[in-house]
Formats: structure tokens, C-alpha cells, sequence
């Protein structure tokens, strides 16, 4: 499977060729275009396993409740992911190992990946901007996709990155939801609320602007329905 | 202090390096990550009746957060506006800048953010009565929805009103209708601002506004 990201990092689209007899998962409604051959089937979970319990667990995590997976004919083929808000992508390949992506960034992901719903989720039910994370695990390659740049920190002792901001991170790091600055009245009024502690040694990737707050900048200009 | 703005003009965003004991400013909700060891404290922005009057005439939020390197050792902190757009850095010499409500990000020690009356022009051009400036000695960063324009005006130049992000305080704005009645109301221009005076101006090639009224057609 050979991914390529086209047109970063203004408004990235990825584009996937796929052998005979490879997968691809995405999530539904990322497709804007495909072979012709390519043969789509929808499921709620991974094919042949989990089912609706995972797949409501995943809505709560920001994701669609239909997942796709595209399989091409025998001669292979090729398919173009994009979402809906302008911004950068990225595909990073696991390797045996966990990593941790905030709910709106997941695209795609070979089908040898597992998706489910973090252990992490529930941890941050709390956060302001209910930050929710899928765990991607096995071996193969994955895309996400954020609002604005990416750009990786290496985390070695402590870093904090606002919960807004968080694309994905090396499982190898712990977080903390704290609040930000020295006080409550500091991470109240500083307008910057619950943001996360991540711990240890590993890579966090951050996304430069923060979907929520440009929503909300947007929001109250728009009538009412 | 070493600050970097990377992700122009599109996504533009700010990397600040403080040295130990250096500090920066910043609005409310602009920070998007930064090292631990910076202690952060929200304070009014600048004072309690002046943090009312630019929250509530200035468009700008109540309280500002500083960030304070108190390590031995360089820390970063990165800090970002809420609309996607270009951003401009500017080095103020004891001089000033007004700024549109919103366009203001982050500075530093040394400059100071007030309000000031703009007249009843500038309320009609949905400016707002009151406008922001900043002045002192340090370094500015602002910015706006867009790609931002610099021209150097020397006469009279027109901008439409909701594309103005910054002026120089010896420039006067005026608010008037586009062109004569009838192509004020159909051009789709209507209001503009006119720039009178010698001095610099940006301009934003997109506008909130302008996205959001495309956007209520949808809805």
C-alpha cells in the first residue's frame, strides 16, 4: 500500500494505491474518489470482528458509526481521502505498537490495524472540548488529518499542548488532563481551561490552529435555523 | 528571545523561545502548546476597568495570560489565533498601532493595549466605537482571517469596512456608502472605509463576515 499526501498543507487530500487483494479502511464519508472497480463494503467495526458496541464507542469518539473498507479489483487501484475542514495530513507507520489519535483526525488505515476506543477516552469525558481518542494498534500505515499544520513535539519529561491542539501521540507517553497555569483562576479566566500533561519519552503531534475555537468564532455570526 | 512564524499565509502560527526570565503576552484561549517549565498567569488586560472597556468596546477578551520562563534554560511556547490566516509580526519603536477588534495575538513586556474613542464613523462601519491600540517599545503580532496586505497610503485610499485589520493612528477613517445610492445597495459593497492621511495599512483579502453571510445562505 503506497500513501501519498497530495496538495499539503493548505488542504490535503491523501491518495492510496492499493495492490490486489490489500484493504483499506477509512472513515465514512472521507472518499472523494476511487477507481472504478473498487469495491466498497460498510461495516460498523473491523471485518468479521466487534460490532455495534465498538462502533457506538467510536461515535462517542467524534468518528462516524459506519466505517468503509475498499478493496480494488485484480488489477489494484487507487483512492482519494480528504475531510471537511482546510488543513494538513499525515500518514505514519505503526510498527507493532500503539498510537493514540484524537477523535476527529482519524482518516484511514490499513485493514491490519486494530481501531478502538482508548482506555484514554474515559479519562478525558471531562475535557471542555470532549476529547475523545481512538487507539490504533498492530502494523501497517495509518493517516490523520488535523486543522491547520501539523507539527510533531518530542516529548522527553513533560510538555503540555492544549486539548484542542492534539492530533495524535506515541502511546509510549502518559497525559494528564491539569489545568493550565499556576491556578484555577489563571486556567479559568487565561481562557485556556483543562489542557493536557503528556509524560515520558515519545513524539506528540500538534495541529497549529484549534477547530473548536474557530467554531466558535464563526458560530455566533451564523442565524439561527 | 528567538519567535519564528511559520505556516504563512494560510495557517500562519507563532513559536516563541524565552530565554530565562523573559516573558510574552497573550490573548485569551492563543496558547496551543508550551513547555512546562513556563509558568503561566492570567491577569486583566490592563487593569480591571481597562480590561472591561476593551472586552466590551475593543472586541478583545478580558483577561490575557503571560507566559514567564522561569528555568535556566530557553523555553518555547507556541501560541496561535482562532481563524485560520496570515499573521503579521511588527517591532514598535515608542511608536503605536491601531488594531480591528479580534486581530490582536500577542506582544511583548513592553507594549501596552488600550481603548480609545473612534468616533461614531467607525461605529457604522461595524468597527466599533472604540479602537484598539497598542504602544510602547517591543514586538507585535497580529492577525486576521485571510492573507494580509501591506500599502502605504498617501492621500485617500477605500477599503471595504470589514477588511481593515490595522492602521497607523495618525491615519483618519471615514465611513461612507460605496458609490452613489443605487450601486452602494446592489454593487454588494455597500459600506466602505475611507483612509485619509499618510501611513500604513493591512488589509485581510477575506473576512469573517464575508463567510458567514455566504454561510447563512446555505443554512
Amino acid at each position: 500500500m503506497d500513501i501519498e499526501i497530495l496538495h499539503g498543507p493548505g488542504s490535503a487530500a491523501a491518495r492510496v494505491q492499493l495492490e490486489s487483494g490489500e484493504c483499506l479502511t477509512a472513515e465514512g464519508g472521507a472518499m472523494i474518489s476511487m477507481s472504478g472497480d473498487m469495491d466498497i463494503t460498510t461495516t460498523t467495526m473491523k471485518k468479521g470482528k466487534g460490532g455495534i458496541l465498538k462502533a457506538m464507542k467510536r461515535m462517542l469518539a467524534g468518528e462516524s458509526f459506519l466505517i468503509n473498507h475498499f478493496t480494488p479489483g485484480s488489477r489494484g487501484g487507487e483512492v482519494l481521502l480528504a475531510t471537511s475542514l482546510p488543513g494538513d495530513m499525515m500518514v505514519y507507520e505503526l510498527d507493532n505498537e500503539n498510537l493514540i489519535v484524537q477523535g476527529g483526525s482519524y482518516v484511514a488505515c490499513e485493514e491490519s490495524i486494530d481501531i478502538d476506543m482508548s482506555w484514554q477516552g474515559f479519562k478525558s469525558v471531562l475535557a471542555d472540548n470532549s476529547v475523545f481518542w481512538l487507539s490504533l494498534k498492530g502494523r501497517g500505515k495509518c493517516v490523520v488529518n488535523a486543522f491547520g499544520a501539523i507539527y510533531p513535539v518530542e516529548v522527553d519529561g513533560e510538555y503540555i499542548v492544549d486539548t484542542g491542539h492534539i492530533v495524535a501521540f506515541n502511546e509510549t507517553l502518559d497525559f494528564k488532563l491539569t489545568k493550565a497555569g499556576g491556578s484555577w483562576a489563571t486556567a479559568i479566566f487565561g481562557g485556556e481551561g483543562l489542557v493536557c500533561r503528556f509524560q515520558g519519552k515519545g513524539t506528540v503531534w500538534c495541529q497549529s490552529h484549534n477547530a473548536s475555537s474557530f467554531g466558535s468564532t464563526l458560530g455566533p455570526k451564523l442565524k439561527t435555523r | 528571545m528567538i519567535t519564528e512564524v511559520i505556516g504563512k499565509p494560510a495557517f500562519a502560527y507563532i513559536n516563541v523561545d524565552l530565554e530565562p526570565g523573559e516573558s510574552v503576552i497573550a490573548e485569551s484561549d492563543a496558547m496551543s502548546s508550551m513547555s512546562t517549565e513556563l509558568e503561566m498567569a492570567a491577569s486583566f488586560n490592563g487593569g480591571f476597568f481597562s480590561g472591561l472597556a476593551k472586552k466590551f468596546f475593543g472586541g478583545e477578551s478580558l483577561f490575557v495570560n503571560t507566559f514567564t520562563n522561569t528555568a535556566s534554560s530557553p523555553q518555547r511556547v507556541t501560541l496561535v489565533q482562532a481563524t485560520p490566516g496570515d499573521v503579521v509580526e511588527i517591532d514598535l519603536d515608542n511608536d503605536s498601532i491601531c488594531l480591528q477588534p479580534g486581530a490582536y495575538i500577542c506582544s511583548t513586556p513592553g507594549l501596552k493595549l488600550g481603548v480609545r474613542w473612534a468616533g461614531f464613523a467607525s461605529f457604522i462601519g461595524r468597527e466599533g466605537l472604540f479602537k484598539l491600540e497598542v504602544s510602547g517599545t517591543g514586538r507585535l503580532w497580529y492577525g486576521a482571517y485571510g492573507g494580509l496586505l501591506e500599502k502605504e497610503i498617501d492621500g485617500e485610499y477605500i477599503i471595504d469596512t470589514s477588511h481593515l485589520v490595522s492602521y497607523e493612528p495618525q491615519l483618519t477613517l471615514k465611513t461612507q456608502l460605496a458609490g452613489g445610492l443605487f450601486s452602494s445597495f446592489f454593487s454588494g459593497e455597500g459600506l466602505v472605509t475611507r483612509v485619509e492621511g499618510k501611513g500604513k495599512v493591512v488589509i485581510q483579502t477575506r473576512s469573517m463576515s464575508g463567510l458567514s453571510s455566504w454561510a447563512n445562505g446555505k443554512i
